[in-house]
């Protein structure tokens, strides 16, 4: 019998799936080795038999399970507790599902005010629809809600790391990520010295287009806030760095370089540190646009 | 015995619904509702942050189109800094954007929803899938999943990332194209214009020709349409004018920065998902299924209906035989698969066409921007409809409010009265088998959303 | 009202512990809750470990370096410095009163000076409310 595998996707944009799907040939090598049981995406399989069942989640049984996207209303949590109940390997896939992701965002303002701003100006009033909702008070990671055997972050992780994390989960082997920023794979130019002033994004950065990103200098230097050394690395394999190929900064897509990290005060810090001015920067709290749950997002609180 | 059926999750589509199915006393249909469950709040957490940043923040808004959330972003933010992107640059977005359009069409169809028309819609779901498509056609399977790769591989070999992109920046593109690059690109989009072409025939010879009957009548309802053309009516996907068609066909033009005159949300209790209907047509908003009011439909078969001709020779011949054979506007439910395809072919042309164009390689991708004060509405077609980001910054260029209309919103009213015709056509009596519910999600699926 | 805040006082080895340590020897007075932690340099203290004491129910925390310019390490309480800054803008943002977070540098010979900065930090502290709820980190 071939090993079972389970897909779900919960608080999510589907980009991670997209991502497995993007693997080309290792997709279909992988179709052969193992029988998908449950991928709302892909196949039919359904929650409930179609008489009702109002709220109960079925799924079937499964060696491996991988969950993508936060948690953020009650649908996400019965579904995330019944594939915690069924598959013996539980995968959180992708930074949303590891650290909250773009979607915590919100958990900078409380639940009722978010609803407002993006209910507000329709017709038909402002009454917000709450028997599909049932939204929780604000966006967790899904090791904030159920215990997790193995994290995979990135937005969306890389391809090949996917099918590499499945086929080492198969073959019974343990599966680590390096705990290295992205600066390990980064090939630019680095000085020690960096300008004084961060700034905004508003110009593109210096360099060469004839030449390789090797031959550019590190964006951190150049000013721009480049969240490389406190972010978790592996993009781009063993590359160069997928944003910095773009000639662009990085900004902490795949969450900080170790579970716990506070990609926030890290860089802050790295920026204090170096003597670079950390007061420059316009909207400081979007150094946490990608971890923002395990509470690390929260409203503003009144002093009393 | 009233009673409910539910299809949950509603799958092979690109995010999360729900249909209930409410039937009366006798068993008949009386209501059918497509419930979408998915609130993130974009328009809410976007706000007090630097409006250069936002591109790269919305692109999260779908992880199978980012390129166009990220690109109508930058547009808008061009429009509140008041910068127009260097030529260059303006070239590069479109050329990404229209690359994007690929792997999503590629996928729509062959992923998604050719399961249903290959495999049949009926039979043992654990077969009618992309996995059972691999057993039964396993060198077309392979294909398929070799094109989409390379779509994406094209992409993210120029830009540096294809899923959640970053090159799109207020005033043009972080990088420029090189000659090389441009070479590589330019046989790569041969080889994928290759696969539309073959595979709008094999659609059309293998999988439409079965299929007949299905295409002009599963939840097919009477609608008008909504899409972009440019150039003497001609379809576009990245800019042009929006143009509104009644249900009687006549048309109206307007610039995306209008879109207020003529469209209008509302929110219904049953649906997190806004509605959206046309105001200008001064009929108000009804579901009613015998006489709906203000509904219209976005994507790839409203645009194939409003656009006139199609600039590149490919697919305008195949418009002419769509047109020849189902009219226009045509208002078969199905026939967005067909019009899909079409576009596909479109997509691989225009392709070609910004590659031959030899600016396309001038180094000035980026003129600078100055944060301002100002509102900047930007719009593109998405795969999934008309796209419209709709931002206005503060003096120091930080959001102070955002509005979002994505593709798919346009499409959640029309979509609830095809899903109530597909049932209604189907359901009586009560008797409800796996197969007709299956149905019911392909009406759903057409509009791939 | 919290009596007896819970400080925690990270004390660099060579200037602000040894002052604690000749504090105890003279009997000097100051509050029984301050909780001393001795570290090489003020400048080795991360902000995160500020947040962590603060999320784990500490009132108030000290980062107690040596004078500027007389940094064992050259440069250390310099990085200090700079890192206070940061600690100072992020702490409203977690929800903290900036009350809850002082610099402060004091050389080895001067232990009275200690007990009166540690004597003035509580009595800061004990005029706010209560520490705000205990939060758990991810990682621990």
């Amino acid at each position: 019998m071939r090993p079972r595998l389970s897909f779900e996707w919960l608080h999510a944009c589907s980009g991670c799936e997209i991502a497995l799907l993007n693997s080309g040939e290792l997709l279909l090598d992988l179709l052969d080795r193992v029988e998908i049981v449950h991928f709302p995406l892909l196949m039919d399989h359904k929650y409930t038999s179609r008489a009702g069942g109002e709220g109960e989640v079925h799924l079937p049984e499964a060696e491996i399970g991988l969950v993508s996207g936060g948690v953020a209303s009650e649908e996400h949590q019965a579904v995330l507790r019944a594939m915690r109940a069924s598959c013996r390997t539980l995968v959180s896939l992708g930074t949303c599902a590891t650290h909250g992701g773009i979607p915590a965002l919100r958990n900078q303002w409380p639940i009722a005010a978010a609803l407002k701003t993006v209910f507000a100006g329709s017709e038909g009033g402002t009454a917000i629809p709450d028997t599909i909702l049932a939204p929780l008070d604000r966006v967790y990671s899904i090791d904030e809600q159920v215990a997790v055997d193995v994290s995979l972050p990135g937005c969306p992780p890389r391809s090949e790391s996917i099918i590499e994390m499945i086929a080492a989960l198969l073959a019974g082997e343990p599966f680590h990520l390096p705990c290295k920023s992205v600066c390990e794979t980064c090939p630019t130019i680095r000085t020690g010295k960096g300008q004084q002033k961060v700034r905004r994004f508003l110009a593109n950065a210096e360099y060469d287009p004839e030449k390789t990103v090797a031959e550019m200098r590190c964006l951190l230097e150049q000013g721009l806030l480049c969240m490389g050394p406190v972010t978790a690395g592996g993009c781009g394999g063993k590359d160069a760095p997928l944003c910095i190929r773009a000639r662009v900064p990085c900004r902490g897509c795949f969450g900080p370089v170790r579970q716990g990290g506070n990609q926030l005060l890290d860089m802050l810090n790295a920026l204090a540190s170096n003597g670079m001015g950390h007061r420059d920067i316009v909207d400081r709290r979007s150094l946490l646009r990608f971890s923002g749950a395990h509470g690390l997002l929260k409203p503003l609180r009144e002093r009393k | 015995m009233n009673q409910v059926i539910s299809i949950h999750p509603v799958t092979r589509i690109e995010g999360h619904a729900r249909i209930d199915i409410h039937l009366d006393e006798s068993g008949q249909v009386c209501d059918a509702r497509v419930g979408i469950a998915a609130l993130r709040g974009f328009e809410q957490f976007v706000v007090g942050r630097p409006a250069e940043e936002i591109p790269r923040i919305v692109n999260r808004i779908c992880g199978i189109c980012p390129w166009m959330h990220h690109l109508a972003a930058v547009k808008a933010i061009d429009g509140c800094f008041g910068v127009r992107p260097a030529p260059a640059g303006h070239l590069l977005r479109e050329l990404c954007q229209v690359l994007a359009h690929i792997h999503d069409k590629i996928l729509h169809f062959f992923f998604l929803a050719a399961p249903d028309f290959v495999l049949g819609p009926g039979g043992d779901y654990a077969v009618r899938n992309i996995m059972g498509l691999v057993r039964q056609e396993p060198e077309l399977a392979a294909q398929v999943v070799r094109m989409r790769q390379l779509a994406q591989m094209m992409l993210e070999r120029f830009a540096g990332k294809a899923i959640h992109p970053v090159a799109g920046v207020a005033g043009g593109f972080a990088k420029p194209m090189r000659e090389e690059e441009r070479q590589g690109l330019l046989a790569d989009s041969r080889v994928l214009l290759d696969f539309a072409s073959y595979a709008l025939d094999y659609a059309k010879n293998k999988v439409f020709s079965r299929f007949c009957d299905a295409l002009q009548s599963l939840g097919t309802i009477t609608t008008g349409f909504l899409g972009t053309v440019g150039h003497q009516g001609a379809l576009r996907l990245y800019d042009g004018s929006l143009r509104l068609m009644h249900p009687d066909g006549t048309t109206v033009d307007f610039p995306a920065n209008e879109y207020e005159r003529y469209l209008a949300e509302q929110v219904e209790p049953w649906s997190s998902a806004k509605m959206v209907y046309a105001r200008s047509w001064g009929e108000g908003f009804s579901l009613d299924p015998d006489a709906p009011r203000g509904v219209y439909r976005v994507n790839t078969l409203a645009r194939i209906n409003v656009c006139d001709r199609i600039a590149t020779p490919r697919a305008q011949a195949e418009l002419e035989e769509f047109r020849g054979r189902f009219g226009r506007p045509a208002q078969g439910t199905l026939l967005y698969h067909w019009a899909r395809l079409i576009e596909l072919v479109y997509a691989c042309e225009r392709t070609l066409e910004l590659l031959a164009d030899e600016r396309i390689t001038d180094p000035a991708v980026r003129v600078p921007a100055t944060p301002r004060a100002g509102r900047g509405i930007g719009h593109v077609e998405a795969p999934r409809g008309t796209l419209i980001h709709d931002y206005s910054t503060d003096d120091n260029g930080c959001i102070t409010r955002a509005n979002l209309i994505v593709g798919t919103t346009h499409n959640i009213a029309p979509m609830n009265l095809s899903v109530r015709q597909a049932a209604a056509s189907l359901i009586s009596a009560g008797a409800v088998d796996d197969e007709m519910l299956n149905r019911i999600e392909m009406a759903v699926r057409a509009y791939d959303p | 009202m919290n009596p007896q805040p819970k400080i925690i006082a990270f004390c660099c080895n060579w200037c602000s512990y040894a002052a604690a340590d000749l504090a105890g020897i003279s009997r000097l007075q100051y509050p029984g809750s301050i909780r001393i932690i001795r570290v090489m340099c003020s400048g080795m203290v991360h902000p995160e470990m500020v947040l962590h004491a603060l999320n784990r129910g500490a009132d108030g925390v000290m980062i107690i370096g040596c004078p500027l310019g007389e940094c064992h390490y050259i440069k250390g309480n310099e990085m200090a410095l700079a890192r206070s800054e940061v600690i100072a803008d992020t702490l409203e943002d977690q929800g903290f009163e900036s009350e809850r977070f002082q610099v402060a540098w004091v050389s080895s010979a001067e232990p009275e000076r200690l007990a009166e900065i540690f004597r003035e930090m509580s009595g800061r502290l004990a005029a706010l409310r209560g520490a705000p709820q205990v939060e758990t980190i991810a990682g621990d």
